[in-house]
């Protein structure tokens, strides 16, 4: 089960550069991976695509046995909105929602907002917000809006979780409790956590770390023997 | 996602204000001013088939051209060439037989009453004054229940008349012409005939200058004083529905040889004055409704710019293209809404407000000659109809191009 990524590659624009070439990649069920590289490697590219918000030019993903390039949009919705939690560098709070709205936002989507309450107010107790629960974002400071965001990424209980340079808008003393928070994901809930980050001290954190360059796989500590001959050496 | 749709609605409060007041002053003005034309149709409508009969059964008399009797005196094919061709009127002066137009009318349960008339041109003349004018011979009771002249008796009972006996009800106007009091006697003649004493038993005043000029008798009187025993010249017809006026003139005219109009049919001038009316108000109402439109379309757009980042968040947390295309749909459609519903009050209040202003000349058809304002469910529908048709397609434009951005590409972008 897990993530399994085969012969993706991905092209953009027209004229088109290729971004990513012939990524082949398995992460299981529970795995806390980094993804690393210089800006333009093509790691939060890659990271898109394994979570269903960007499509692939070729090669197919599966997720939990699913082949999502080929699900039916309905399925791939709920899927996301079931499955899947998400963290980007800007934490996407909705400005006219209170803390404790904006991360019941993904339970409105199938009316669970009741039944999600106990669980937003469980998340924001162990994120240090609850008594802001009734503020805007607006009212937060940087690190409490972007653990805000990881609360909403959590709400529904998802078994993957995908963050985009989530520690880049922030502090030292903010952007480590966010990894902290991302490790627990990992090892206390036996989540699948997805991390791009180009910073190499958080980048370590993570039991498994794979690095990009230049649209290819270049480094993985877990599985070295997938490496391409020609690009181990560089 | 009504939910959110009302929280940006009331996080840009001047915005949606600005937008509201847009949908509202429109359909106020569609109300009030279908209120203010609809009012003055009806009023017009009304005038016109009470003061009048609804429909007119006449003696059929049709212009004679040089050709028209070729058929009938040479057959088909011939080609008469006329050294003084024929000229005047082919027809009949009198209802040819009115005991079966009678019959007829009793037997019509949607008839409710009609009154046989005979007018003919007469010269009244008191001491040395004359003046032509028209004189209509009826059974009073019968030509009271069919037009309204009986209201604008000023002295006098319309009745009073009777069935015989040289009595005259004139307008205001004739009166004053002929410089005549009531209960003075005025000499009436007609043609050629020799001019015969009436006494003036009462005066109406309508306020509309041809019917004033008129004068009123006894259909015997009339009948004698024209030498046309038992002869008239019209009857006129006032049915349960006056709607339905112009469909019985069509039936009815394929029965007689009589000509048979309906109120509609000789007031053509005045109905197409209100088609043009009714043009310019729906001309008038489309403008402020495609402002309002414009309004709703381009704050709304300006939204979908401005939150592309919720866009992008949204479509990750799950939500579909319909979700978002709802998210902006839906805003349009509350200030469509409420837009309306507080214009559908403000409209209706103005227009009790319009009915209560004094505007023109008392008359006696509109004693307190204030404006005539229509208050009907249909005005209030169709302003609603029309506010929110405007605001629905004012909306599904910017909302369907939010509903098309992919998440990726907002991100991709840095929001």
């Amino acid at each position: 089960m897990g993530i399994i990524a085969s012969h993706v590659g991905k092209e953009f624009g027209e004229p088109s550069v290729r971004v990513l070439t012939d990524i082949s990649l398995e992460i299981k069920d529970g795995e806390f991976v980094s993804l690393a590289g210089r800006s333009g490697a093509g790691k939060s590219t890659l990271l898109y695509i394994l979570s269903s918000l960007d499509n692939a030019t070729e090669g197919q993903i599966e997720i939990s046995g699913k082949d999502i390039t080929k699900m039916p949009d309905e399925e791939l919705y709920r899927f996301r909105n079931q499955q899947m939690g998400f963290v980007f560098q800007f934490h996407y709070l909705i400005a006219e929602l209170t803390a404790i709205q904006n991360v019941l936002m993904p339970a409105r989507k199938y009316n669970e907002e009741i039944k999600r309450q106990a669980r937003a107010e469980m998340l924001l107790d162990q994120f240090g917000l609850l008594n802001k629960k009734d503020r805007y974002p607006r009212q937060l400071s940087g690190g409490e809006q972007q653990r805000l965001a990881i609360a909403r990424s959590l709400i529904m209980e998802p078994k993957y979780l995908f963050a985009d340079e989530p520690t880049g808008a922030l502090d030292t003393v903010n952007a480590e409790t966010v990894m902290n928070i991302l490790r627990d994901c990992s090892v206390k809930d036996g989540m699948t956590v997805l991390m791009v980050t180009h910073d190499p001290d958080f980048a370590a954190m993570a039991p498994r770390q794979i690095r990009l360059a230049d649209g290819e796989i270049v480094f993985d500590n877990q599985n070295p023997a997938a490496l391409k001959p020609e690009v181990k050496k560089t | 996602m009504i939910f959110l749709a009302i929280r940006y609605l009331m996080e840009r409060k001047r915005q949606t204000i600005l937008t509201l007041l847009g949908v509202f002053f429109g359909t106020m003005a569609y109300v009030s001013v279908s209120g203010f034309f609809m009012g003055f149709q009806g009023f017009m409508v009304q005038q016109l088939v009470n003061n009048a009969p609804q429909i007119h059964i006449e003696a059929r008399q049709d212009y004679l051209f040089s050709h028209t009797l070729d058929e009938s005196f040479f057959g088909k094919e011939a080609i008469a060439l006329w050294v003084s061709p024929p000229a005047g009127v082919e027809g009949y002066m009198e209802v040819q037989s009115p005991q079966s137009w009678y019959k007829r009318l009793d037997a019509d349960s949607r008839v409710e009453a009609y009154s046989p008339t005979l007018s003919t041109a007469a010269l009244f003349t008191s001491g040395k004054i004359s003046v032509a004018a028209n004189m209509i011979g009826c059974h009073p009771e019968q030509h009271s229940k069919v037009t309204t002249i009986a209201d604008y008796m000023i002295v006098g009972k319309f009745t009073d008349i009777g069935v015989g006996g040289n009595r005259l009800i004139m307008g205001d106007e004739l009166m004053k012409r002929l410089g005549l009091g009531m209960n003075q006697t005025v000499m009436v003649s007609v043609g050629t005939n020799r001019a015969v004493p009436f006494k003036v038993v009462g005066r109406f005043y309508s306020g509309s200058r041809g019917l004033d000029l008129q004068s009123f008798a006894s259909l015997d009187d009339v009948q004698r004083v024209n030498q046309t025993p038992k002869q008239i010249n019209e009857i006129g017809v006032r049915i349960k529905d006056y709607t339905e006026a112009t469909a019985f003139a069509r039936s009815w005219s394929k029965l007689a040889p009589e000509r048979v109009e309906s109120w509609a049919d000789q007031n053509v001038n005045i109905l197409s004055v209100f088609a043009i009316q009714n043009a310019l108000k729906i001309s008038m109402v489309l403008t402020v409704l495609i402002v309002a439109g414009f309004g709703i379309y381009n704050i709304l757009n300006m939204t979908v710019t401005q939150k592309r980042q919720d866009i992008a968040i949204l479509r990750a947390l799950g939500y579909d293209t319909f979700d978002v295309v709802m998210l902006f749909f839906s805003q349009g459609l509350i200030v469509g809404v409420v837009g309306a519903f507080f214009g559908l009050i403000a409209g209706y209040l103005f227009c009790l407000w319009l009915q209560t202003i004094p505007f023109m000349n008392a008359s006696p058809s509109n004693p307190q000659g204030h404006l005539h304002i229509a208050i009907t469910v249909s005005i209030y529908i169709q302003g609603l109809a029309l506010a929110l048709l405007s605001a629905s397609i004012a909306s599904i434009l910017p909302a369907r191009a939010a509903g098309k951005m992919t998440p990726i590409d907002i991100i991709r972008q840095g929001g």
